[in-house]
């Protein structure tokens, strides 16, 4: 079997490459981590390349045989823990870094946008080298002084106060980036969507269709019912989205009364029936589970929401009547 | 001429309102969120890695632990995504129920924890804020979100591991079945290459 290169540059306001991937005896598969069979993209570099192609949610490989995985994620979990662990990474949607994993994202290792388009067969080398342990980074260290007695003193209680406020700082200097750069993002969707819900009249429409739903403990199993529909959750699933569109739809009705106040707790869960659901091989894999296991893991997982989610949200039920 | 002007005002109106809303979040929401996660973030980095894992790693034998703290721990220290890698303490039969559970609790936390996953906090805000409005108490909601999610993540882990079980044997994988249980073991193992 001959390997040949494949270059994958980023398409439409995508970020990060070009990519240069290339298979070989020991790294022979590209993974599509798409939840709805194999991505066209994955497919063209495997053409292109010799290497074979497998979707990771049915046929898990190893991570130590990928060579390349295809991901379509818009929020930030899929699109981080691939370049994590040493995986060009090539998004089908254009996303640039963020999240808690945006220091693993970088262009030598990974490139968004991508459309069938942008896979193009070349003959350069890989451009990444797997397995590149970042050097550690050598900090200056600080020389032992041979002042004894009071200075020594000072200079540990100078350490220690050093070291306090420079995690502090450092923490606020993480958290200002994850506010800027995954709450504010959707608080100005969230925001943008109930001003044009409230403002336009649309929200009596939807309170018609929803409060059978929402509006009574029956309808509220039944929608957590239909939320972990085996082929539905995986869809429903990526970052929340739906939940909380489907969630601030159901505040929206709360605030209003037409949804008794209540009933907030079991909707909470009756949203939150699929979460996660999308993210089984990618999460499984993380936890350092072989392929055998995440086969039989993922159908355990999606019917073991069918029982479970009814009865979250029967458990919920119980427990709402301490919110009133 | 009139016409015209009723319907851009109509338009402008739209996200004139979504403005008003938007600020809203941002006066009430953001400065809490802030100081809250800041707080947290330098707790968590006091508190360091390495302790919690060993911590962890001590806790998987017992399926009432392996399904609750384990979970709330692994979500609290290493916040979404990376909660999952806790699975590496556990033997492979009980990795996807202990997926299951952690990935459970990810939105349960955000009442009160809003770093664990702060990228989903509108699965909780969006209903939470109807609720407040409607004359809530939204801190007591979040509580019975949290405690409610510990009991479902537990129960969600016990029926997963029972299914994980019966999909191994119709699938043949005994050799997962049988793998040795002696967990002290599997955590050298994993702390070497981790």
């Amino acid at each position: 079997m001959t390997y040949h290169s494949v270059k994958i540059v980023k398409g439409n306001h995508g970020w990060g490459g070009p990519l240069i991937v290339k298979p070989d005896e020991q790294k022979k598969y590209v993974i599509s981590v798409t939840g709805g069979g194999i991505d066209p993209v994955a497919q063209k570099i495997a053409d292109l390349s010799g290497g074979e192609v497998v979707d990771s949610f049915n046929n898990p490989v190893l991570k130590e045989e990928t060579f390349a995985a295809v991901v379509n994620c818009g929020g930030t979990a899929r699109s981080g823990v691939y370049p994590k662990m040493g995986i060009p990474t090539i998004n089908t949607v254009a996303i640039t870094p963020a999240g808690p994993l945006a220091q693993f994202i970088k262009e030598d290792i990974f490139v968004s946008g991508v459309t069938v388009e942008e896979v193009e067969s070349s003959k350069e080398d890989s451009t990444f080298q797997s397995t590149s342990e970042p050097t550690p980074s050598s900090n200056d260290e600080v020389k032992p002084t041979n002042d004894s007695g009071f200075l020594k003193l000072i200079d540990v209680v100078g350490k220690i106060a050093g070291e306090f406020v420079n995690t502090f700082y450092q923490a606020g200097r993480d958290t200002i980036d994850t506010v800027i750069k995954n709450i504010l993002p959707f608080m100005a969707f969230v925001a943008t969507l109930v001003g044009i819900i409230n403002y336009s009249g649309i929200g009596k429409i939807l309170a018609k269709i929803l409060s059978p739903l929402a509006g009574n403990i029956v309808g509220l199993v039944i929608l957590s019912l239909i939320c972990a529909l085996p082929f539905l959750s995986p869809i429903l699933g990526p970052a929340g989205v739906i939940a909380a569109v489907v969630g601030t739809l159901i505040g929206q009705q709360i605030a209003t009364g037409i949804v008794p106040m209540f009933l907030a707790l079991p909707a909470l869960f009756a949203i939150d029936a699929q979460a996660g659901c999308d993210f089984i091989p990618v999460g499984l894999t993380l936890g350092e589970a072989q392929p055998d296991t995440i086969t039989s893991g993922t159908p355990a997982i999606l019917f073991s929401r069918l029982i479970t989610s009814p009865i979250a949200v029967l458990i919920a039920f119980a427990f709402s009547f301490l919110l009133k | 001429m009139d016409i015209l002007t009723n319907v851009a005002t109509g338009f402008i109106g739209l996200f004139k309102a979504g403005g008003k809303v938007f600020m809203g979040y941002m006066t009430d929401i953001i400065p809490l969120l802030i100081s809250l996660i800041t707080a947290i973030n330098a707790l968590i980095k006091f508190i360091g890695e390495d302790r919690v894992n060993n911590f962890m790693a001590k806790l998987t034998k017992y399926s009432i632990l392996r399904y609750t703290l384990l979970p709330i721990l692994g979500v609290f220290f290493f916040t979404n995504p990376m909660c999952y890698t806790a699975g590496r303490f556990l033997p492979e039969k009980y990795k996807p129920a202990y997926f299951d559970s952690c990935v459970s609790f990810l939105h349960p936390v955000t009442g009160i924890f809003p770093h664990a996953n702060s990228a989903e906090l509108f699965v909780f805000l969006g209903i939470a804020n109807g609720f407040t409005k409607a004359g809530g108490n939204q801190t007591r909601l979040a509580l019975l979100y949290f405690i409610t999610g510990i009991i479902v993540i537990f129960i969600r882990g016990m029926v997963t591991e029972r299914l994980s079980i019966f999909f191994f044997k119709r699938n043949g994988n005994t050799e997962i079945l049988n793998q040795k249980l002696d967990v002290n073991d599997l955590k050298k193992e994993n702390a070497e290459e981790a």
